[in-house]
């Protein structure tokens, strides 16, 4: 065992071993696939999302100012992968994220309605503006600091804080409506 | 400052927030997850190397293991961890130490990272303990692959020698010899004190001649 | 936490299972590196570095000589020790690209399993946090023999294969490690013959 934390393996990847990346791969893209499949909406175009993603760093490394921050510069190159891959998909109709796409604590209780109240805020989701589900999901979900969302999105705290707050109103306008059906 | 507080009071109050390391994250449950963030923490916080920590829960949880078993390999392998560590010191690495724990577990005793450690100095002990741990699982009895390894080291090995005795054993292994048998022997040959004629031949690359026992042989930086 | 915004129960429940993990694709990690092998480094680049650092001897001389001799290393794993039928590692070995150095303290091994059987085949170890989707092993046109070169640090490294997804294989060419904690041994392998 060695010293596997990010700015090393991106040495030994500099260094010229290209297998080390699997390593940081392997590493975040469980974190980043959630982010990419909830700005998105679908599995398909957030896995070649987060692919393309990968890629584009992986040939950049040497460009990466800071090692240790690896996994931020990573995710702010996702995030623009998500952002220009939404816009292309605003035309076209959107489809419902499946059900198989979450893992996590899924209970064998309530299956069905578990099904529904996540389908019902995916659709939620969908219907909010990029910049608003962006900033929802980065604060409420990936837990991301006013301050890591603005080095990230290149917006201004208080703009994001903004949209996070509209965000919130229109999920629980969307959502509330759903709960006292 | 009010920065440098938080984060002291989260360290102090909230283990699983600092050991965040998301290959945990994403592939054990959270109960498990919890208590192995909070067994990490205090490795780190004794002066552990904490990755060989991670690791075993991650082989546990490929392997299907159940929260209570994973925990149980973990307090061993701090436990390991911890002898390595008082047997090489605080300031040997963290890579000496981990190569320590593994020794231990396949049977090794503390004191003899000690003492091998004195006389290979600055040449390392990580090569000598990864043929210890080869030889033992070659079915050399642990006492007697100590004693081989102590021994070349106070013969003066190179780590060439190392790898060239292991190479031996193995093939003696493999053409019938007694693991222990072919081990001690081999030992001897290696340091000079049995004629390779002996045994039918020096193993590849060994010198036939005694080395000095003084002086280290020439080796690479 | 959330401090401007207006935190509620429902944002509370709603972000609780946004936070749910997702599934990817088992085979997203491969494709991903598929594509960074081939956008590795231009060999320039590398002879570059070769030249510009110093760095130790990566082969021992023992380790050629071994080579030569076709007797198994402590670089090859799998199949081929002492049975002579087997194949010869060191041909694959370098058919793959092991003459350009890896970094230094580190040597290529190539894993080698027959399972004609199997439909997939991956190593498991300590060097890819015993992970099946990381490092999967390709196989040859025929005969079943599965194979994959990875860069290993030098020093001692536990590993497996996991055959179909599901089925736990030590190699049954490698020692057995002596311990086993989860009920499944692992074989070991010790790489190289420099200290760190």
């Amino acid at each position: 065992m060695t010293d596997r934390s990010d700015p090393a393996l991106i040495r030994q990847v500099l260094d010229g071993n290209p297998d080390a990346y699997g390593a940081l791969v392997a590493r975040y893209r469980e974190r980043y696939a959630r982010f990419a499949v909830h700005m998105l909406g679908e599995r398909e175009d957030a896995e070649e999302a987060l692919q393309d993603a990968f890629l584009r760093a992986y040939r950049s490394l040497a460009q990466c100012a800071d090692p240790a921050r690896f996994d931020a510069w990573l995710f702010r190159i996702l995030a623009n992968r998500c952002r220009t891959a939404g816009a292309r998909r605003a035309r076209r109709s959107r489809t419902f994220v499946r059900d198989e796409v979450a893992l996590g604590e899924a209970s064998a209780e309530h299956p069905a309605e578990r099904r529904e109240w996540r389908e019902e805020i995916h659709r939620a989701l969908e219907r909010l503006e990029a910049d608003q589900r962006e900033a929802f999901l980065l604060k409420h979900v990936e837990d991301l600091s006013y301050e890591e969302m603005s080095a990230l999105t290149g917006a201004g705290i208080s703009a994001l804080k903004m949209r996070v707050k509209r965000a919130c109103e229109r999920l629980r306008v969307m959502l509330g409506e759903v709960q006292h059906a | 400052m009010r920065q440098f507080l938080v984060i002291a009071m989260l360290v102090a109050v909230a283990p699983a927030l600092v050991a965040q390391d998301p290959r945990l994250e994403a592939r054990l449950d959270p109960a498990t997850r919890a208590a192995v963030a909070a067994l990490v923490d205090s490795a780190r916080a004794a002066g552990l190397p904490t990755e060989p920590i991670i690791d075993k829960a991650l082989e546990g949880t490929t392997k299907r293991a159940s929260s209570d078993r994973i925990i149980a390999a973990i307090h061993t392998l701090s436990a390991d961890l911890q002898a390595a560590r008082t047997a090489l010191g605080a300031t040997a690495p963290d890579g000496d130490v981990i190569a320590g724990a593994s020794a231990i577990r396949a049977g090794a005793q503390p004191e003899i990272l000690e003492q091998i450690k004195g006389v290979r100095g600055k040449a390392g002990i990580s090569v000598p303990l990864a043929v210890f741990a080869d030889l033992v699982a070659r079915g050399v009895p642990a006492d007697t692959a100590s004693n081989v390894i102590l021994h070349l080291a106070e013969g003066g090995a190179s780590d060439a020698d190392y790898a060239g005795l292991e190479r031996t054993v193995a093939r003696d292994i493999g053409a019938g010899a007694p693991p222990g048998a072919s081990a001690a022997i081999r030992a001897r040959v290696s340091t000079g004190e049995v004629g390779a004629a002996a045994v039918g031949g020096p193993p590849p690359g060994v010198p036939a001649t005694p080395k000095d026992p003084k002086g280290k042989p020439a080796s690479r930086p | 936490m959330h401090d401007d915004d207006q935190h509620d129960e429902l944002i509370a429940r709603v972000a609780d299972e946004l936070r749910a993990p997702v599934a990817l694709d088992p085979a997203f990690d491969a494709r991903v590196m598929a594509e960074v092998r081939r956008a590795a480094p231009s060999r320039w680049q590398r002879a570059l570095r070769w030249w510009t650092e110093p760095r130790p001897l990566r082969v021992s001389p023992l380790t050629g000589l071994a080579c030569a001799a076709g007797v198994a290393a402590l670089l090859v794993v799998g199949t081929v020790s002492l049975r002579p039928a087997s194949p010869s590692p060191m041909k694959g070995a370098v058919a793959t690209g092991v003459a350009v150095p890896a970094e230094p303290g580190s040597e290529m091994v190539q894993f080698v399993l027959v399972a004609p059987q199997a439909s997939s085949v991956a190593v498991v170890g300590d060097f890819n946090d015993w992970d099946p989707r990381r490092t999967p092993l390709r196989a040859e046109a025929a005969g079943g023999v599965w194979s994959v070169n990875v860069s290993l640090r030098s020093g001692q490294h536990q590993y497996a294969f996991v055959v179909d997804g599901k089925e736990w294989r030590p190699d049954p060419a490698a020692p057995r490690a002596v311990t086993d904690d989860f009920g499944s041994p692992n074989s070991v392998i010790v790489v190289g013959g420099k200290s760190t």
